[in-house]
């Protein structure tokens, strides 16, 4: 007898309550809607704010938060998160000034390549000696912010010849940065690498659930280490921004891109616990995160703010994006 | 057949501990609860029998104010009660043993017991450690138990646990002056027979003082401790039986609205086992909680391990697929010795696993049919490094048709699906290679109801009639006996004796257990 009397092909009421939530729903749009709301009040605000100048100096503005929050967003889906790609970042920026003189146009991939392996050092550390990623990147903030003030001897470091960064500060069509053109190459290059690969199934399910994944074969140690290791040259690419703007390099130079990161991940509707989101979501969330940053002192709120602003942002979108159901067995 | 319970004439007690009229609960798609009538009489113990999906979930959690229904009426003692939350219950005198258990392990077994109702236990804030000590003690002599109430919880053995866990939920007594009523919700499910025989003393124990509702899948346990059965079909309750002369052939047809398959096991499909070289071989395998042990399993041959709690039966099966560490001993594959360090090699060596937990380990809840069935093949799915999604959607809706899986698509979750067809998706996972040379199945029917384990049985004949060799971790004695060719008895991390289980040449579940313990 096959006949499968009491098979539902719907839900048992049971598993009624892991269907998208009306919730979870709206979170999905949540920061285009964000974005567009933003960009109407700082329009209305300032009539000005909405010519070619000023966009074109948010998205100048908004391009290396861009792409650290990319990177961190693989770790983030991993269900990790990684707090050291601020402190990488200003270590890079040190690097790149101290070895451009030298190195010339060869700088920046040297640079970008020693930030992926540190990255990658820190994943490994994750992985084999079973330490939480939150713990391991902590350190590494603390390791990495003490080696760049060593390096660069507590001070900034001019760069005399900026050329071989200065193609950054260059407009594509005259009105596109490139700095902002080539952050949204390096999410658009991830996300179709990982859309296109089954690297989107392992990563989801060792986000999900980590140990269902290992179950399955999936190689769970791999892909984080992998995402670490992005999420690094991210940081490191990152650097070449500020760098190419900047003319200097500094210890603390990106210091403060670490609560605007995270914010910018949160407030993409990325699931801080793991599995649901993309890293198209944190380019929607670093656009808000910088038009809040750009647009408070356009409504006349001083920028001493804006810290107190992240803390809320982190927190609400947190609030409203997190897997409660997951949660309440993690703890 | 189906007697309305709120008449029934044999009704001398005087009012019901418990009653429930009409409950009615819907679901966004699904009517959970259809009118439910259910009468729970004082000092007995009342079966509540239904396949997945047939309500019994909802209407216990009704039942403890975690669920608020859509209509209907409940009475405790004949007065009409609206159930707002757990401690809404237990004001009430009802109380739940959670099918997963709710102990906090690094506590002692004394802190656990009073924890929410700490009593005289706890004076201006502080504990006073004598007086939780006796109060403690108190509930467990109601259960006769005699387990240590200083003991640290994760010390305990399950059973002892789920001691702990009923003197806790005995103490609802502080709340309410009348009888209380236990339910206790699939009790048994990660228990062994022996660890069962105790429980069950101790549920005829709680008939003196408590009525009881037990819930369980497992039929033969729902006629053996209880006095009668309610059974439930999509929401409805179809039937009472009183267990006394009942057979589980009986419940069965109730549940599922006809008579169960006499095949059950589909023993008939089961083939010859060629047995020249064997598929599998391991020898003098050792680990942390299993020793020496020796093994093989031949190309289409199905070999149960039984053993209680503790034997070590599912340890040696995760050290098969690399996740156990193993000290000592050799595994060969169709002959070649292979190491296994992790899962990845034992699914390169044609290994498969399906985990005992289901929805925490087996599958990627939030993740579609499609992503799950290929999570382990990716290959299958691929074109070089690349995702193909035509080559994706042929392959998965092939297997969705060949394993008949219901799904309203391969892209829907498939936290949505039943979990017989959440279980079928599990298993194509391992199928789509076409490489898979041992399926290592842990509890593969766990949790499922009638019609889907007959399918989950079905699919295992078929895949040993392909020459795939299964090493089965049953959920009963009567499923290892049914399906296996050859059962080997573990005991305390030792193989203790193997025995042949041809079709036409079954052994008794009683000469197994007499090996076991």
């Amino acid at each position: 007898m096959s006949t499968p009397v009491a098979m539902q092909p719907v839900a048992e009421p049971a598993t009624g309550r892991n269907g998208p939530r009306p919730a979870k729903r709206l979170t999905g749009f949540m920061p285009l809607i964000a974005l567009v709301a933003l960009v109407a009040a700082l329009t209305v605000a300032d009539p000005d704010f909405l010519t070619p100048r000023s966009l074109t100096a948010v998205a100048r503005t908004a391009a290396p938060l861009i792409v650290l929050a990319a990177g961190a967003t693989l770790i983030v889906l991993c269900g990790g998160i990684d707090l050291s790609i601020a402190a990488l970042a200003s270590l890079s920026t040190v690097l790149l000034a101290l070895w451009l003189p030298n190195l010339g146009g060869m700088a920046t991939p040297v640079v970008i390549a020693v930030a992926a392996a540190i990255g990658a050092v820190q994943g490994l550390a994750h992985v084999l000696l079973r330490i939480p990623s939150f713990i391991v990147t902590l350190g590494g903030m603390s390791i990495l912010s003490a080696v760049a003030l060593v390096v660069s001897g507590a001070g900034t470091v001019r760069v005399v010849d900026d050329s071989p960064v200065k193609w950054l500060e260059l407009y594509v069509g005259g009105y596109v940065p490139m700095s902002a053109a080539m952050a949204l190459l390096v999410v658009a290059l991830i996300a179709a690498v990982v859309k296109a690969t089954p690297l989107h199934s392992w990563i989801s399910a060792t986000g999900y659930s980590e140990s269902a994944a290992r179950l399955a074969g999936t190689p769970v140690d791999l892909v984080k280490i992998g995402a670490f290791c992005v999420s690094g040259a991210c940081a490191g690419f990152a650097a070449v921004m500020l760098v190419s703007r900047q003319f200097s390099g500094g210890p603390t130079m990106a210091d403060n891109l670490l609560l605007p990161a995270v914010a910018a991940i949160v407030v993409g509707g990325t699931a801080i616990t793991g599995g649901h989101g993309s890293l198209w979501r944190s380019l929607a969330g670093a656009l808000v995160v910088t038009l809040l940053r750009v647009g408070l002192p356009i409504v006349g709120v001083p920028s001493a703010y804006e810290q107190i602003l992240y803390g809320v942002i982190i927190v609400v979108a947190v609030a409203l994006t997190l897997d409660w159901s997951k949660v309440s067995i993690i703890k | 057949m189906s007697v309305p319970a709120e008449r029934e004439p044999t009704t001398s007690a005087p009012v019901p501990a418990l009653e429930v009229r009409g409950l009615v609960k819907h679901y966004p798609g699904v009517k959970a609860l259809d009118g439910v009538d259910l009468v729970v009489r004082q000092h007995e113990v009342l079966g509540l029998a239904g396949e997945n999906g047939a309500g019994k979930s909802t209407l216990l959690k009704a039942l403890v104010g975690l669920v608020t229904p859509d209509a209907g009426e409940i009475y405790v003692r004949g007065e009409a009660v609206k159930l707002r939350s757990v401690v809404d219950a237990a004001n009430h005198g009802i109380g739940m043993v959670f099918q997963e258990q709710s102990l906090v392990p690094n506590l002692t077994a004394a802190e656990n017991i009073l924890l929410g109702s700490e009593g005289a236990a706890v004076r201006r804030g502080v504990y006073r450690w004598d007086v939780m000590r006796r109060l403690a003690q108190e509930q467990l002599d109601k259960i006769g138990s005699k387990i240590d109430p200083l003991a640290r919880t994760d010390t305990l053995s399950f059973a002892d646990r789920q001691m702990v866990e009923i003197a806790k939920v005995l103490r609802i007594e502080q709340r309410s002056q009348h009888p209380p009523v236990i339910i206790l919700d699939e009790p048994t499910s990660v228990l062994e027979s022996k660890e069962i025989e105790t429980l069950f003393a101790q549920i005829r124990r709680l008939r003196e003082f408590a009525s009881v509702v037990f819930v369980s899948h497992r039929l033969d346990e729902v006629l053996d401790v209880c006095d009668r059965v309610t059974v439930l079909r999509s929401g409805q309750s179809v039937g009472e039986v009183a267990t006394a002369g009942a057979v589980p052939r009986e419940l069965h047809r109730m549940m599922i609205g006809s008579t169960g398959s006499d095949d059950h096991y589909h023993e008939n499909a089961a083939g010859p086992v060629e047995a020249e070289q064997p598929r599998l071989s391991i020898r003098g395998l050792s680990g942390s909680s299993f020793r020496d042990i020796d093994l093989d399993v031949a190309a289409g041959e199905i070999v149960a391990i039984v053993g209680v709690h503790g034997s070590g039966r599912e340890d040696v099966c995760r050290a098969l697929f690399g996740i156990e560490p193993t000290t000592a001993g050799e595994i060969r594959m169709d002959g070649k010795k292979i190491s296994l360090p992790n899962t990845r090699a034992a699914c390169a060596a044609g290994i498969g696993y399906v985990p005992a937990e289901r929805k925490t380990e087996g599958m990627v809840g939030p993740m579609s049919v499609a992503e799950n069935m290929t999570l382990t093949k990716q290959k299958a799915r691929c074109a070089g490094p690349f995702v193909a999604p035509k080559k994706q959607a042929g392959l998965v809706d092939r297997w969705i048709d060949r394993l008949s899986i219901r799904t309203p698509s391969r892209d829907t979750p498939i936290q949505r699906l039943s979990g017989g067809n959440q279980q079928k998706v599990v298993l194509a996972r391992w199928l789509i290679g076409g490489d898979i040379r041992l399926l290592l199945l842990d509890h593969p029917t766990r949790g499922l109801d009638i019609g889907a384990r007959s399918e989950v049985y079905r699919l295992m004949r078929e895949l040993a009639a392909n020459g795939v060799a299964t090493v089965l971790l049953a959920d009963s004695l009567e499923e290892a006996i049914g399906m296996a060719d050859r059962i080997l008895v573990m005991n305390d991390g030792r193989v203790v004796t193997e025995v042949a289980c041809p079709n036409g040449g079954k052994p008794s579940p009683l000469d197994l257990v007499k090996e076991m313990v």
